[in-house]
């Protein structure tokens, strides 16, 4: 991936600072999926000349690499997959070859509550914004009402296929993990730090006056020191 | 935990006699926790009642059954294959395959053998006439009832969202809720579903989403037969329009008080619809209209009456069944 590399997360416990500990966790996710992407482009390759990829043919050759995933990244993974670029399988509009879950069961849409198959995900922001910028993404937090039903941060990376967008690989972490996770070491930092995604919205923070969910914008903007995390939309906001 | 003795046995309030045979360990254990804890042990025996593979299959079936009633998944749409439905609802194969079989008795579903074969929604399935049926079998309470619940979850997604949407956020919907004509019917319904249901993901809360879209689900047969007025169906677009410009405004009051509106007035049209569809305690009218009331959808599928139908409230079934058009 040509994108500015995160931190490679060796240093696990001992960050400098909290831009630098959201950096290295997020970052693990981007480095995990990039080493991935690659690989996973030339197993398609290999199959497209073959004959045309069906959804079939596409989960076979994701599911190593989505429960690799599970395992090798130093992370709460939740779900992880690829999703295809909108019209590029040979049956189906679109397709989601994905794990997820305790038991890592394979995302069957078609059984949900509401139809979610003919949900049109190109304008969703973890396919949306891999597919415009050709960097990979953290998109959320979000209640991913299409895979997990639970709040959730997707980090997605985009897929080339000789030069052509071919769809997004993936992972899910829910924010309870994160929270679990990174808010003990946040605190190490402050009793009023924050993350924020792009639009501004908490994803956690260390005062538990700010509620996850909520939203700093605008004037609030005032009262913090800004922090922007390299390769990723996020921010640290520390109470001035 | 301090002592490995199990509670004597008159401990336990009101023993039943199953409790004389000889139990298992985990039984023991949670027998001997409650009577600990001092609360009624017949509660805690149901919680660790093994759940077996018994009735899961009714389960199953009645889940892919409301989606094929509610019209989620239509006529002619394929369903997963037996082993990977089994995987995805957590039951062993032999529990899908009950519960198709059970589907396919029902005639919602048909399969068909070969290479192009599996099991396809039956083509008989018509979420309108389901709809219309099911209108007709729902009391008034049960009806407002269900608009209760629908209200309170509703409203409590609207006002969060208002409160923390970016209007950015709002943009997107909106754009994409105008891309789709209302006089498509099937693709408004499903855009309008959406959009429903993502305004409640803005809400940051998982619950209320996940309530919505239980709800949305079984309210959705519902709001269609609503969409086949166009009047209805233009008042509720714009009362949608106004919902997601109060929300990118910031307006909580405002979106909740639209909201309030909006879902008031679709009780109202459904509950018109539904006196004046079936009287209770009618006389016969004529042969015809007592077996389209009576037949079971899947043997005997009313057709979708036509929009016009709707129009006037004062319909009854026998115009229904005399409007009857080719689908």
């Amino acid at each position: 991936m040509t994108t500015i590399s995160p931190a490679t997360a060796s240093a696990a416990a001992t960050e400098s600072s909290p831009v630098a500990l959201v950096t290295a966790y997020f970052g693990r996710a981007i480095d995990s999926l990039a080493s991935w992407t690659d690989l996973l482009a030339d197993d398609p390759r290999r199959a497209r000349a073959a004959a045309p990829v069906t959804t079939d043919v596409l989960d076979e050759l994701v599911e190593p690499y989505a429960r690799r995933t599970f395992d090798s990244v130093d992370l709460p993974v939740y779900g992880a997959g690829f999703i295809a670029a909108l019209d590029s399988l040979a049956d189906a509009r679109s397709h989601l070859a994905w794990w997820q879950g305790a038991d890592r069961a394979k995302l069957v849409l078609a059984s949900q509550s509401v139809n979610k198959e003919l949900i049109d995900y190109s304008e969703l922001e973890w396919y949306r914004v891999p597919q415009s910028t050709g960097h990979p993404h953290v998109a959320g937090p979000y209640v991913d009402y299409l895979c997990s039903d639970e709040y959730t941060i997707t980090v997605a990376a985009p897929v080339d296929l000789d030069g052509e967008f071919a769809g997004v690989a993936g992972l899910d972490v829910l924010i309870d993990q994160v929270e679990r996770d990174l808010l003990p070491r946040l605190r190490a930092f402050g009793d009023d730090i924050s993350i924020v995604n792009g639009v501004g919205r908490v994803l956690l923070s260390t005062s538990a006056r700010r509620e996850t969910g909520d939203s700093i914008r605008g004037a609030a903007l005032e009262a913090f020191d800004r922090g922007a995390c390299p390769g990723m939309a996020l921010e640290v906001l520390t109470a001035r | 935990m301090g002592s490995t003795s199990p509670a004597p046995a008159s401990v336990q309030p009101a023993p039943s006699a199953s409790q004389s045979s000889p139990r298992q360990e985990g039984q023991t254990d949670a027998v001997t926790i409650a009577a600990r804890s001092g609360r009624p042990t017949r509660l805690h025996r149901a919680v660790f009642q093994p759940i077996g593979d018994e009735g899961r299959a009714a389960l199953v079936e009645r889940r892919i059954a409301d989606a094929i009633i509610g019209g989620v998944l239509p006529s002619g749409e394929r369903l997963p294959a037996e082993t990977e439905l089994a995987r995805s609802f957590g039951v062993a194969p032999a529990t899908a395959r009950e519960a198709l079989l059970g589907l396919r008795e029902r005639g919602l579903i048909v399969t068909r053998r070969g290479r192009n074969g599996g099991s396809f929604v039956s083509d008989d399935a018509d979420p309108a006439a389901f709809a219309r049926r099911t209108l007709a079998e729902t009391s008034r309470v049960a009806l407002r009832d269900l608009a209760v619940h629908y209200l309170a979850i509703t409203v409590a997604s609207i006002e969060l969202a208002a409160r923390r949407a970016d209007p950015s956020e709002i943009a997107g919907i909106r754009t994409r809720l105008e891309r789709v004509r209302d006089d498509d019917l099937a693709a408004w319904r499903r855009v309008t579903d959406d959009t429903q249901i993502e305004l409640a993901a803005l809400s940051q809360s998982a619950r209320l989403t996940r309530e919505q879209m239980r709800l949305q689900g079984e309210l959705s047969p519902f709001f269609a037969l609503i969409d086949t007025d166009p009047d209805a169906r233009h008042d509720n677009r714009e009362r949608l329009l106004s919902v997601l410009a109060a929300v990118a405004d910031g307006d909580e009051q405002r979106a909740v008080a639209l909201t309030r509106e909006k879902v008031h007035r679709c009780v109202e049209w459904l509950i018109e619809l539904r006196e004046s569809a079936a009287p209770p305690a009618a006389p016969a009218r004529s042969a015809s209209a007592r077996t389209a009331a009576e037949a079971a959808p899947p043997a005997a599928p009313l057709n979708p009456a036509a929009p016009s139908a709707h129009h006037a409230p004062a319909d009854t079934a026998v115009d229904e069944s005399a409007e009857r058009t080719p689908s």
